[in-house]
């Protein structure tokens, strides 16, 4: 009987209509996307970049091919060259092909020398496609973009030292203290 | 070559060829259906037009590059996929992973068992025409994707394991996030049943709808929530547990009729279980490692290199180098599976010694479930498809891999 008198009065779809009627008074969840933005994590893998060194204003790389190797979609292209004198690698060409790239994040990892970084910035969708196609001078580039808009004083990106890891499972050449990246453009202001 | 057909039985019936680029089929998924009126005679299903040779690919990466193909296997529950491979090379090696890495996987597992079966809810109704679980539904699956995102800095895509252990720590303020997320969570989940477990049309439409008994979701090899709408014990995580389920407590929910109706009553019921996992792994999670000691890095090498000697002649040398491979991993194969959000998924992974694997073969629940359809859409109308197709819980990436 009750079950015959719930169904007459549309009590399920009620219930339900209710539910909804609540919902008109709660905050809305979406953001305006281009003229609002969420705030992004730490340790986003996005663009790539190539740390600037702020001694030399170059590139941190040493040309150990190790972030090629380990790259399960083969995107990173290297070539270099060693100066007879002091033995030396010298860094001749560094690509990116950012189409390929799975966004795994090996590369930053293995790199001994935190010269590679995915860093957090994700807008760089473009009608042509070369210039999602990085070679050195334009990762080092990216590297600008990236500090422009970067509001914090150092830069530590969280897959150089994995948190939690063992010092004796990363790379040699990070093995010693941290090296925190300062950011120069938030010192000059 | 390779076209499917079907053959006409007499003029009173008719072909539709559904898919590959319908809405509702979730996917890639093309059928070949043949009509009397509406209801359905025949059915095949087509697949094979998102196939990326993952398991081939997977033979020319190392163990750890090999990882991040799994990702893009169920792209919706990614790190249950990598889970499940990196459970079975730990097998293979003999490695046990920590407990603090056990506790933390079981609990993203169980984050991206409620995001997939929310994922689940909200296109399945969306099919059936409840618009509004749709919008509830992402709402909160936002949410799961941005804990993945603080986690290990992706959302999708999540490459988190790690052959022994995991990758990243997670931090204790985004473990009080979580669990003060995962309490709203379980009152959202009866938000979503007030919208639909009552509703007339919501049960107009699936009771009754791609009934399939015990015995035949058993021989057709059905697994998960599908195998347990039905009835069946068949737990993966109760039966070998793997990880941190074996000290958790947690119920296994079973239907009765297997019918579309029983198989959302189960996965809504598992969804609240999986709150609750979640819940008492944040309160049990120990201190401690998150990697284990015997867990290969990632820049594992494809051979071991072996040195040519002076007393090697330059053939001799060759010889040696080709064929006294020095094992990086123990030779032989294992088959180990998990229980993903939408059934077991399997790996059975052949080693030969070298760094990568010799043969990777992946069990999909999606692609068994989709050999299901024939039987569970037969003498049903057009429309009882579509929802039949949703309640499979079909991922096409999966399925074809």
């Amino acid at each position: 009987m009750s079950k015959l008198l719930r169904k007459l009065l549309f009590i399920d779809l009620l219930k339900g209509m209710l539910i909804t009627f609540k919902t008109i008074f709660t905050q809305p969840v979406t953001i305006r996307y281009p003229k609002q933005k969420r705030p992004l994590e730490e340790g986003f893998r996005g663009r790539h970049a190539f740390v600037r060194n702020p001694e030399t204003g170059r590139e941190r790389c040493v040309a150990c091919t190790k972030c090629a190797q380990v790259c399960p979609s083969q995107c990173i292209y290297i070539d270099y060259s060693v100066n007879t004198e002091s033995g030396a690698r010298v860094l001749t060409k560094y690509e990116v092909d950012a189409f390929r790239c799975i966004f795994c994040g090996y590369c930053e990892e293995v790199c001994p020398v935190n010269a590679i970084v995915l860093t957090e910035f994700y807008e760089y969708a473009s009608y042509n496609r070369e210039s999602n196609y990085f070679n050195k001078e334009r990762l080092l580039k990216n590297w600008d973009e990236f500090m422009e808009h970067y509001k914090r004083t150092d830069y530590l990106n969280k897959f150089w030292y994995l948190p939690g890891i063992k010092r004796d499972r990363l790379p040699v050449g990070k093995r010693q203290p941290r090296v925190v990246y300062k950011n120069i453009n938030s010192e000059g202001r | 070559m390779g076209q499917l057909e079907i053959e006409k039985i007499d003029d009173t019936t008719f072909v539709l060829q559904m898919g590959p680029h319908h809405p509702a089929t979730h996917g890639v998924l093309k059928l070949l259906c043949e009509f009397e009126g509406e209801r359905v005679i025949k059915i095949k299903p087509d697949v094979g037009y998102l196939h990326r040779g993952v398991e081939k690919l997977s033979e020319s990466k190392t163990y750890p590059g090999a990882m991040t193909l799994t990702d893009r296997l169920d792209y919706i529950s990614s790190m249950t996929n990598n889970i499940g491979y990196c459970l079975a090379v730990e097998r293979l090696m003999g490695i046990e992973p920590p407990r603090r890495a056990k506790f933390i996987r079981t609990m993203v597992a169980e984050m991206t068992r409620l995001s997939s079966h929310l994922l689940w809810l909200a296109t399945h109704a969306l099919d059936i025409g409840a618009m509004t679980v749709f919008l509830y539904a992402f709402r909160e699956r936002e949410q799961i994707l941005q804990f993945f995102e603080k986690i290990c800095g992706a959302r999708l895509t999540v490459s988190y394991p790690r052959i022994g252990g995991v990758r990243v720590d997670v931090k204790k303020h985004v473990l009080d996030e979580i669990y003060t997320f995962i309490e709203l969570m379980i009152k959202r989940v009866d938000e979503y049943e007030t919208l639909l477990t009552e509703n007339r049309i919501w049960i107009a439409r699936t009771r009754g709808v791609g009934v399939i008994s015990p015995q035949d979701a058993v021989l057709l090899g059905l697994t998960g929530p599908v195998l347990r709408g039905s009835g069946v014990y068949y737990d993966i995580r109760k039966h070998m547990p793997y990880d941190a389920y074996s000290e958790v407590d947690f119920e296994v929910p079973l239907g009765e009729n297997g019918d579309t109706y029983d198989r959302y009553l189960c996965r809504i019921r598992e969804m609240r279980q999986s709150a609750l996992i979640v819940k008492q792994c944040i309160e049990k999670m120990p201190e401690g490692d998150i990697i284990s000691d015997k867990s290969p890095d990632i820049d594992l090498p494809y051979q071991s290199k072996r040195k040519i000697e002076p007393g090697d002649s330059l053939w001799s040398g060759f010889i040696a180098f080709s064929e006294e491979k020095q094992e990086i991993m123990p030779k032989g194969e294992i088959y180990s599976a998990i229980e993903a959000p939408k059934g077991e998924l399997g790996f059975y992974i052949v080693s030969d010694g070298s760094g990568k694997p010799y043969r990777m073969r992946v069990r999909a629940p999606s692609f068994i479930h989709i050999s299901a359809i024939p039987k569970l859409c037969e003498g049903h109308l057009l429309a009882d498809v579509i929802a039949i197709i949703g309640t499979l819980d079909i991922v096409m990436g999966e399925a074809d891999r």
